[in-house]
């Protein structure tokens, strides 16, 4: 029997990758799917805390919603590392450090 | 002419002092540049003709005294002044009139040394010092001129101060001067603690505090204090102590035969009038504070001194020597003369010696000059002052030869001279004295009629082996011999001196010393009777005495038939001058460097022992607190200081333009709010 909990688990699993990826990674791109993994755990959760509204649907629409959301942000967050690679030959985001004052 | 007559005496006898001082101040600034000595010679003329004028006016006449005030402690007043009065004036005259012909003696003697501007320098400052001993007032000043004399002398012994034997010479004279000028100081506490004052008219004058002295039942009682009988004794011992080192008494004469490093002019000075009279003098000033014991003691070492030295001169090779220890021997005498109550006659005795000792040492002075020349000449090795390289100087040296001829025979006391006078007024005193006090002390003269003709036979050997005879180094320089005699500018001095050393100067009366001039001027009373036999037969036996031995003499030196073994003790004794100096080196120099060397030791290893104890002590203690210093005190503030860097460095590296890293904050914070919610 697959429970609410099983559900949870998982995607906290996958938030934990995410969150690592975006943390750890060197290159943009990787950190770029780290943030996709992240959003598509809260998804997950938006779904399976869906079995509580059985009359709107609620949950599943707003993971629709979100994963259109993400894939428009997934596209201009790819234009703007393109950008960067542009502009500073690398994705590396160790090697960008113009936030530093 | 008359405006210098109107001058008082007092003024005379300061512008006497003062003109060498000045000449000595003008050769001090100079320096090299004045080498002639001419402004010296000039002062020491003109103090000669000053000190006349001075004499002129005082002999005979009141005794002068003038004062100023010095300086106040408390109520004592000390004065600075002159007395001049027939002792005071006539060491003035005599101090000056040998001053002048060894001042234009050395004009010529000293030419061409390489020190000569100090030579004058020093010959001015030992005038002066000698002058204003003989004027001065009051005992604290004669003092400070004694101390004046002593360093001129001592100046003056070391000139060649290269030669290493005559630094030890003059080491050794400023040493020996050093005991006796001991003995002065305490003299003259003791004077000022009994009678509060050190003026000499005070002291001396008539009705003064000596006259109103006297001792009672042990007890020396003055106006002004009185104390135990026996500091009498002990004050005039005291002052004999001062005497003794500066005229050259046994046991401190040491110095004086040492002082022959010093130039010929020089100990001529010195052994005349200057250096060697101040004692003597001394005496005679204070003579009115010695009591019997001291009298008795000053005769005694008088006679020692006389015997012991004419015994050393008798086998001495050099020169000086044994003018040196004649000086020594006639000293003894005029000791003698004062501790028999004559002072007169130890002041006759001290003007006549002044001058015919004077001319011996400028005729030997003569001597080892031409000695000198003729070794620099012939390029040949000897000692221009050893007797046995001389004789025969007679040919070669006509005046010099009877200059000190005429010299020596007053030495010797022959009869026509001025020595036969004043050595007679001595030995006749003391035998005179002798009877009145009891047989025993008929020793005094008995041993003086000895020395006398002692004194006959050693100034006779000194003779007849210079002068007679052929020149012993004659081999070695071959046929010509360059010996001349003396230059004018030398021979001239020693003339007028040779003038001086004959009786009509003294007294008319060339066999009776009553009539001499200088006796009745001090006229000192006699406590014992006149001898009329004594006066007939003393003189015999010393004029007889004094022949018979210059004929022995004159077999044994000039002949060449010497009776004696040259190495025979009793010669080696008196060669060695009694062996004195190596025992004074072994007594007494070698306990006082092993005392020194004690004390080194005891202040090295326990006086500083201690002191190292202790600072190492400090040291430890002052470790310690730097250790806590270091790592308690400023550890504590370094901890702090390396906290805050540690907190600085972290927070700063958050701060590293990493988006990452910004990332990695954020999520911390979440996670601490997170778990701030979860506790709370």
């Amino acid at each position: 029997m697959i429970t609410l909990t099983h559900f949870l688990v998982v995607s906290a699993f996958i938030f934990c990758i995410g969150l690592y990826a975006v943390l750890a990674k060197k290159n943009a791109i990787m950190i770029l799917v780290g943030i996709e993994l992240m959003i598509n755990a809260a998804i997950l959760n938006f779904v399976a805390f869906g079995k509580y509204d059985k009359i709107n649907y609620g949950g599943q629409i707003f993971a629709l919603f979100a994963i259109v959301l993400a894939a428009a942000a997934v596209a201009v967050g790819l234009a703007i590392i393109l950008n960067v690679y542009r502009y500073y030959k690398t994705v590396n985001p160790d090697q960008i450090r113009e936030l530093k004052d | 002419m008359d405006f210098l007559l109107n001058i008082s005496p007092i003024c005379t006898a300061f512008l006497t002092v003062v003109i060498p001082l000045l000449a000595f101040l003008y050769q001090a600034i100079v320096g090299k540049k004045d080498q002639s000595g001419l402004v010296g010679t000039l002062a020491i003329i003109f103090s000669f003709v000053l000190s006349l004028l001075t004499f002129l006016d005082v002999w005979n006449a009141m005794p002068l005294s003038s004062e100023i005030t010095w300086f106040k402690i408390g109520n004592t007043t000390f004065t600075v002044g002159i007395l001049l009065n027939n002792l005071s004036s006539l060491m003035l005259l005599l101090v000056s009139t040998i001053a002048v012909p060894v001042h234009i003696y050395s004009k010529s003697y000293m030419h061409g040394d390489a020190g000569i501007h100090r030579y004058w320098m020093y010959l001015s400052l030992f005038c002066f010092a000698m002058l204003g001993l003989v004027i001065m007032n009051n005992l604290l000043l004669m003092y400070v001129f004694w101390e004046l004399v002593g360093f001129a002398s001592y100046l003056l012994i070391g000139f060649w101060y290269t030669k290493d034997a005559a630094v030890q010479a003059n080491k050794k004279a400023f040493l020996v001067n050093r005991i006796g000028d001991l003995g002065f100081l305490i003299g003259i506490a003791i004077v000022y603690s009994q009678f509060g004052t050190l003026n000499l008219v005070t002291l001396f004058g008539n009705d003064g505090l000596i006259a109103n002295t006297s001792v009672e039942n042990g007890l020396w009682i003055s106006p002004h204090n009185s104390m135990d009988a026996i500091w009498l004794t002990v004050t005039g011992i005291s002052f004999f102590l001062g005497a003794m080192a500066k005229s050259a008494q046994f046991p401190l004469h040491v110095w004086l035969p040492d002082a022959m490093e010093g130039p010929t002019s020089v100990s001529s000075l010195i052994h005349a009038a200057t250096m060697v009279a101040a004692g003597v003098f001394l005496m005679s000033t204070l003579f009115p504070l010695f009591n019997d014991t001291v009298l008795l003691i000053i005769a005694i070492i008088g006679t020692t001194t006389a015997t012991i030295a004419a015994y050393f001169a008798l086998a001495q090779y050099d020169i000086k020597k044994i003018l040196a220890f004649s000086t020594i021997s006639q000293l003894g005498y005029m000791m003698v003369g004062i501790g028999i109550g004559t002072w007169d006659a130890a002041m006759f005795h001290l003007l006549t010696h002044a001058f015919f000792k004077c001319l011996l040492f400028l005729c030997a002075g003569a001597v080892i000059h031409e000695m000198a020349h003729l070794k620099a000449h012939s390029k040949q090795d000897f000692d221009p002052q050893d007797l046995r390289n001389m004789g025969g100087l007679r040919h070669y040296m006509p005046q010099t030869f009877i200059l000190m001829t005429i010299a020596s025979l007053a030495l010797a006391g022959f009869p026509l001279t001025s020595g036969y006078l004043s050595k007679d007024s001595i030995i006749i005193s003391a035998f005179e004295w002798a009877s009145a006090k009891g047989p025993m002390f008929q020793i005094v003269p008995i041993t003086l009629i000895i020395v006398s003709i002692m004194t006959a036979f050693y100034i006779g050997r000194l003779l007849f082996k210079a002068f007679f005879s052929e020149l012993r180094i004659k081999s070695l320089l071959g046929s010509s011999v360059d010996l001349n005699e003396s230059p004018k500018l030398m021979l001239w001095p020693m003339y007028f001196l040779g003038i001086c050393c004959v009786f009509p100067l003294f007294s008319f009366n060339p066999i009776s010393y009553h009539d001499a001039w200088v006796m009745d001027g001090l006229l000192v009373q006699y406590p014992y009777e006149t001898n009329h036999t004594a006066h007939l037969v003393i003189p015999m036996i010393l004029t007889v005495g004094a022949l018979s031995v210059w004929v022995l003499a004159w077999r044994w030196y000039a002949q060449g038939q010497y009776p004696l073994h040259a190495n025979s003790l009793a010669n080696r004794i008196s060669l060695n001058q009694g062996y004195l100096n190596i025992f004074n080196e072994k007594i007494i120099v070698n306990s006082v460097l092993n005392l020194s060397k004690l004390s080194y030791w005891i202040d090295r290893h326990i006086v500083d022992g201690f002191i190292h104890i202790f600072i190492n002590f400090i040291q430890q203690i002052a470790l310690l607190s730097h250790w806590l210093d270091k790592n308690i005190v400023d550890g504590l503030v370094n901890t702090f200081g390396k906290i805050a860097l540690l907190l600085g460095n972290f927070a700063r590296s958050t701060q590293n333009g990493k988006l990452q890293t910004y990332l990695y904050s954020v999520f911390l914070l979440v996670i601490v709010g997170l778990v701030y919610l979860l506790l709370r």
